[in-house]
């Protein structure tokens, strides 16, 4: 008899959770339908948005720099600076939704060689702004530092990816819009609190906790199976979330347009260290946030082992996922004061965005180490830490 | 097989609830009668280790159950006072799933429900949702559950509540057929429940156990202790508030009543024969005033 089968019967496979689970797929669908049709106008649009930028993919062209900035300029007169605005406002008019797109591709060309004046310290990029830093550092002898060697290292991926090309990924930055905003973590982290929520604090209100604590089974293999189920309800849910937000997301327009482009290619993944395509990033993505919410889903089943009520598990592990947003829409001043708390909290840390996005490094006893791989690693040791909490928890409960 | 409480106490903040017990039990039928708030169910959690003692311990086979852990409780079958059942399990799901959990192998889960649904009467409607039970159902699924991996220690925390008469003689003979070799604790308040089938039957108050006797025992301590006597109803509404009554019945025009006391109560009472509930009522003294506490 397997005490999984039943565990996850209990958290997914029953009536109440299937409705949830499917009012959840209806509002991902629209959720992934809505962005994509606000993104551009109808299908034609889409269509002839990418025809026209099917001449202008490839690598930097300063003439046709020069007149998407001369759109761009008229165009912002009148819209303003912000190009997903001006898309909004323009989304019939695909010429100008290209122009203000290359426009912004011309100024991430520009940063690739020259970097920006405003350039964090703490993430420094550009070839011209690092070569500027590597040979100040080298000017004091510096050669040994962890600083000169994580530099060494941006130079040395900078180059390798070369110039940002231009491509036509409109639909897929649209995904990972849907994968990568703190909108996901509403959409996506506060349906599955209340999924996970019952796990174990259902025993207690149910009453079943004396006969699950008195059973053989009933101390370790039961939170196992508590676990295992855990993560599987997780994976669904994410996964629902995932197959909508996409399914909906390139159906309107009936095209894939963009899937081998280099990720560099899109906005917001300009500075990503990865030389993937953008399918190997959605693949990322897709899994990256999956684990993530097992991990978010191990913190919740931790919590339910200490509550009595399936609502008071709820309402701490939203407060605890809406802090998280609250510090990281703080911006650079909590970050800097917070630090590791704010980077390896649960609002940036189940960003795909943030994770795969930049170029950010730890210094690990001298050793750099990446924000992706540190995340890894940081949200491994918290979701072993709740897996043995919960056990623990279960370990010494007892029935009041 | 022994099981053997020493010294156990539990504590709830400032109040004590048990005080110290200590007890030795080894196979047979143990019945545990007490009052409502006399520890019974306490007492019962803490040896279905889903309670741990504020101070002592519980040993079985004289190893403390804490530290045999699994092996212990792959040992015991236990009801609890209250059976719960999740909203979308059927019988079967709740035995299946209860077999789960008591580490049973698929086929001899699947054999074993055969055997005690048939044995409780519930055959018939293992495919019912348990939340639309009666709650003599759900009582005889909770029988059927812990009798599940035939266990080498029962524990019964109220289990004939809610039983009609057949069903309460009925559960008496399943678990006297299954008491062989086996240690079965019955805690309850229906006196009748274990009159007949324990070997030791535990009287409890206050957190304490205050008499361990066979039913014979208890019997023969309440010889020349039992009357009966007949009184006008006017006499009895005074007479019940001083005296500890086991019966009253209405005879003719007069009352009948079965008064317990050491001497002679009232004049033309004659001795009756005793019973375990009047050794109940006796030694724990249920005078009206006290049984209303």
């Amino acid at each position: 008899m397997s005490l999984f089968r039943f565990e996850l019967r209990k958290l997914l496979l029953n009536k109440k959770t299937l409705i949830l689970l499917l009012c959840l797929f209806a509002l991902y669908s629209v959720v992934g339908l809505t962005s994509t049709m606000f993104l551009i106008g109808g299908n034609d649009s889409y269509r002839a948005y990418e025809e026209l930028a099917a001449d202008w993919e490839g690598p930097f062209d300063s003439e046709k720099a020069a007149e998407a900035e001369k759109i761009y300029q008229e165009v912002s007169a009148r819209y303003g600076t912000d190009a997903r605005m001006i898309s909004r406002s323009v989304k019939d008019q695909p010429e100008i939704i290209l122009a203000v797109n290359y426009h912004a591709y011309a100024e991430r060309v520009a940063e690739y060689w020259n970097g920006t004046p405003s350039e964090s310290a703490e993430e420094p990029y550009g070839i011209a702004l690092l070569q500027g830093k590597i040979a100040e550092l080298e000017s004091q002898g510096k050669q040994d530092s962890f600083d000169y060697r994580e530099l060494s290292a941006s130079m040395k991926r900078l180059k390798d990816l070369g110039e940002p090309e231009f491509a036509n990924a409109l639909l897929w930055e649209n995904l990972f819009n849907n994968w990568g905003e703190h909108m996901m973590q509403f959409l996506l982290f506060v349906p599955l609190t209340f999924v996970i929520a019952p796990v174990f604090s259902v025993e207690r209100s149910s009453g079943m906790d004396n006969l699950i604590l008195s059973s053989r089974n009933g101390r370790r293999k039961i939170v196992t199976a508590k676990l295992l189920s855990v993560l599987a309800a997780s994976t669904v849910v994410v996964a629902l979330y995932l197959a909508a937000t996409f399914l909906f997301g390139f159906l309107p327009h009936g095209s894939f347009h963009g899937w081998d482009a280099a990720i560099q290619s899109i906005p917001t993944y300009a500075r990503s260290m990865f030389p993937w395509k953008v399918w190997q990033l959605a693949a990322s993505g897709a899994a990256w946030l999956i684990f993530t919410g097992m991990v978010y889903s191990l913190i919740i089943c931790f919590i339910s082992s200490r509550m009595k009520s399936q609502m008071g598990t709820a309402g701490v592990s939203l407060a605890i996922l809406f802090v998280n947003v609250g510090l990281a829409a703080m911006g650079d001043t909590m970050t800097q004061r917070l630090g590791m708390l704010v980077d390896f909290g649960l609002a940036n840390v189940t960003l795909m965005k943030e994770v795969f996005g930049g170029y950010k490094g730890f210094n690990v006893f001298g050793t750099y180490v990446s924000y992706p791989v540190m995340a890894v690693f940081v949200l491994a040791a918290i979701a072993a830490t709740a897996a043995f909490g919960a056990y623990l928890g279960q370990k010494s409960r007892a029935v009041v | 097989m022994e099981l053997q409480l020493e010294a156990v106490t539990k504590n709830y903040k400032n109040k004590q609830v048990l005080k110290g017990i200590s007890l030795t039990m080894s196979a047979g039928v143990y019945g545990l009668l007490g009052p409502n708030g006399a520890g019974k169910t306490t007492l019962i959690r803490i040896l279905a280790d889903v309670l741990r003692p504020t101070n002592g311990c519980v040993l079985y086979d004289g190893k403390d159950i804490h530290s045999v852990g699994d092996e212990y409780r792959a040992k015991i079958g236990y009801l609890p006072q209250d059976v719960s059942f999740y909203g979308n399990f059927t019988g079967r799901d709740y035995l299946e799933y209860s077999a789960a959990l008591k580490g049973m192998e698929k086929a001899c889960a699947k054999k074993r429900i055969e055997e005690l649904a048939r044995s409780v009467g519930l055959w018939d409607d293992l495919k019912r949702k348990c939340a639309a039970y009666s709650g003599g159902m759900q009582r005889r699924l909770g029988i059927a559950q812990a009798l599940l991996d035939d266990p080498e220690i029962l524990i019964l925390d109220e289990p004939t509540s809610g039983l009609d008469p057949y069903e309460r003689i009925k559960f008496r003979n399943i678990i006297s057929a299954y008491a062989k070799e086996r240690l079965v604790l019955l805690s309850t308040h229906i006196v009748s429940d274990v009159e007949h089938i324990a070997a030791q039957i535990m009287m409890m108050e206050n957190g304490s156990i205050q008499h361990i006797h066979t039913g014979g025992e208890y019997v023969q301590i309440m010889e020349g202790r039992v009357w009966l006597a007949e009184m006008p109803a006017e006499q009895l509404v005074e007479y019940q508030n001083q005296a500890v009554l086991s019966n009253v019945r209405a005879k003719n025009d007069c009352m009948e009543v079965r008064i317990i006391a050491d001497t002679k109560p009232v004049p033309g009472a004659v001795q009756a024969i005793p019973t375990l509930e009047d050794a109940y009522l006796y030694l724990f003294n249920y005078l009206p005033g006290k049984a209303g506490r």
